[in-house]
């Protein structure tokens, strides 16, 4: 999506602050806007929130209560954030002033939404290898993110240059990843 | 034990640029370090295999250390020993401890601010669960107490830690009991220490003032009221390079007679414990207030970073490291006479067959990127972003090449480091 079409679905929503579009399932930053100078990391920011409202999809499932138009909302103390699963490909966060009416917010994120909507791309997942995912997951939620890799490698007896190849892995090798990866990460499982 | 008693018998080898406790070689090191090193440890070993190792390489360490302190102390007692024990362990920076233990060794440890578990759960507990307690260092430490109380034999006593601060328990405690431990190994110390007579490299008319400045404040530095040291901005501990060495030594052999494809990986990892080293600990100790009233304040000179960098190194008890050789953007010549790994590696293990000085390695590249790529005026925060702008992937600039090693023979360890691009 260009910057433009970006700065032209917020175009009059004065109380928006920024916004995120997060592409799922891997909770990569798809693009973003904000308004004025911030040192915010948004590729930190939209997997957080990708990785959130995926969470948060499980956990309504888990309790039979899931509907594919949720919202989630956050009141902060000088933010409102609310995330949306905008389609089955992207997650939408929006950061609004904390004081902006609850019900204008809404307004605003249906024509924005709507604008986003039709300037994303009709998309056919990728499917990317798991072993991939499983080593980019760990690259960046690691504690020591510099280590990462060379920790799996000598928990997994991997060499790095195979883990950067991990799209060619075995089936026994991806599951030595994904322990390594767990321990790593204090998970007791992942689900990718 | 009393300020006093333990600067009784601490002393520091200005030529070597060692520091000891009584025959015991010691080195300060920080949280970041410590808690890099023993991760390492267990992604090697394993997490019950590497407790295993840390636990016995942490009692043959103290066991050591406290026997010629009981000695110098004429403790008799086990209640004069333990609380000797006790007291040192605190003054060390490790956390204060409550040992209760039968005369068969039975018993428990007991800490509200153990320095692993506390820095653990301060560095790690927002980003990570962890599922193994960490504090391997204190039961290695309180099974040397015990055995040397109660005059046990060593190798007697399991530990095994029920609660942990970094598994977000109250405390930790470590149950000890008796059973079949790993057998106790030799240590290095003071009078086995192998080493080359000291050299002069560039800049020692400028290194040797700060040293003897560094050492008179070092001399004053012992556990606060938690038993920690916070200080430079960092949890600090003098701690015993026996255990590094031993643990280092141990993962990576096994590394290497098991999964030798990735003996490459190991060493990056132990390479990488001393660019972590160098960035918090040295970097946090020059951005300090102490510093800049020793000193003066930082200039933006890849000479004179480097130079402090080597007055730190000497102080802190990790060998004699001098540069002779220097270009400014070009390349950087780290040898040590004496270091803290080579001679333990000799004593327990023989000539290696390649290279083993890991954390001086390390350390002389972050050496170069700190004296070359940091703007000290501006007073940076050495944060997890900086390191990672400085030392992560592709950008680092600048590459190793380990010329000569006493761990393999050679009279000095030496260390080209090259700008690569």
């Amino acid at each position: 999506m260009s910057r433009s079409v970006l700065e032209q679905a917020v175009v009059g929503v004065a109380s928006l602050k920024a916004i995120f579009i997060t592409a799922m399932p891997d909770c990569l930053l798809y693009d973003a806007w904000q308004r004025g100078e911030s040192d915010l990391d948004v590729s930190d920011v939209a997997s957080y929130f990708g990785d959130l409202v995926r969470s948060n999809r499980e956990g309504l499932k888990a309790l039979g209560s899931w509907s594919s138009d949720m919202l989630v909302t956050i009141e902060s103390a000088d933010t409102l954030v609310v995330l949306q699963e905008i389609n089955e490909h992207f997650v939408c966060g929006s950061i609004f002033d904390r004081d902006a009416p609850l019900g204008m917010v809404r307004l605003h994120l249906k024509r924005m939404v709507e604008r986003i909507l039709e300037q994303l791309p009709k998309i056919e997942a990728e499917e990317r290898p798991r072993g991939v995912r499983l080593v980019e997951f760990v690259r960046r939620y690691a504690p020591d993110p510099h280590a990462a890799i060379l920790r799996i490698s000598v928990r997994t007896g991997l060499t790095t240059e195979q883990l950067d190849a991990a799209e060619n892995l075995q089936d026994a090798d991806i599951d030595k990843i994904e322990a390594a990866a767990r321990r790593i990460l204090g998970l007791n499982q992942i689900n990718l | 034990m009393d300020p006093d008693a333990i600067a009784a018998i601490r002393t520091h080898d200005d030529q070597r640029g060692l520091s000891f406790f009584g025959e015991t070689p010691y080195v300060y090191h920080c949280h970041h370090y410590n808690l890099f090193h023993d991760q390492t440890i267990d992604d090697v070993l394993g997490e019950e295999r590497g407790a295993q190792v840390r636990t016995a390489a942490a009692r043959d360490a103290f066991r050591q250390l406290l026997h010629d302190c009981f000695t110098a102390a004429r403790a008799q007692t086990p209640a004069e020993r333990i609380d000797l024990a006790q007291s040192l362990f605190a003054a060390m920076g490790h956390g204060k401890t409550a040992i209760e233990a039968d005369p068969d060794g039975q018993g428990r440890i007991t800490g509200s601010h153990l320095h692993y578990g506390l820095c653990w759960r301060e560095k790690y507990g927002q980003k990570v669960k962890r599922f193994d307690p960490v504090d391997a260092v204190t039961a290695g430490f309180g099974i040397a107490a015990i055995e040397l109380a109660h005059r046990l034999h060593s190798g007697e006593l399991m530990a095994v830690e029920k609660q942990c601060l970094a598994l977000r328990d109250p405390q930790c405690e470590i149950e000890l009991s008796r059973g079949e431990a790993p057998r106790p190994a030799e240590v290095l110390q003071k009078s086995t220490m192998r080493s080359s007579p000291a050299q002069k490299g560039l800049w020692e008319d400028q290194i040797e003032p700060i040293v003897q400045g560094l050492l008179q404040f070092l001399g004053g530095v012992a556990g606060d009221e938690r038993g920690l040291v916070q200080a430079f901005n960092v949890f600090v501990t003098a701690h015993l390079s026996n255990y590094y060495n031993a643990t280092i030594f141990e993962a990576m052999h096994e590394l290497e007679r098991t999964s030798p494809a990735v003996a490459g990986s190991g060493q990056k990892l132990f390479r990488e414990a001393g660019h972590v080293c160098v960035f918090n600990t040295f970097g946090n100790i020059l951005l300090s207030p102490e510093w800049e009233s020793l000193v003066g304040p930082l200039p933006d000179d890849p000479e004179a970073i480097t130079a402090f960098n080597l007055a730190i190194a000497r102080s802190l008890g990790f060998g004699h490291w001098l540069v002779p050789e220097f270009e400014v953007g070009k390349r950087l010549v780290l040898r040590t006479t004496t270091n803290y790994e080579a001679p333990f590696y000799i004593n327990r293990y023989g000539v290696a067959d390649r290279p083993r000085c890991y954390v001086t390695e390390g350390a002389a590249l972050a050496f170069a990127v700190l004296a070359h790529r940091v703007r000290w005026s501006s007073k940076p925060s050495l944060d997890q972003n900086f390191y990672d702008s400085l030392f992560r992937g592709a950008g680092l600039g600048w590459d190793t090449e380990v010329v000569k090693d006493q761990a393999r023979g050679d009279d000095v360890t030496e260390i080209v480091v090259t700008k690569t691009g």
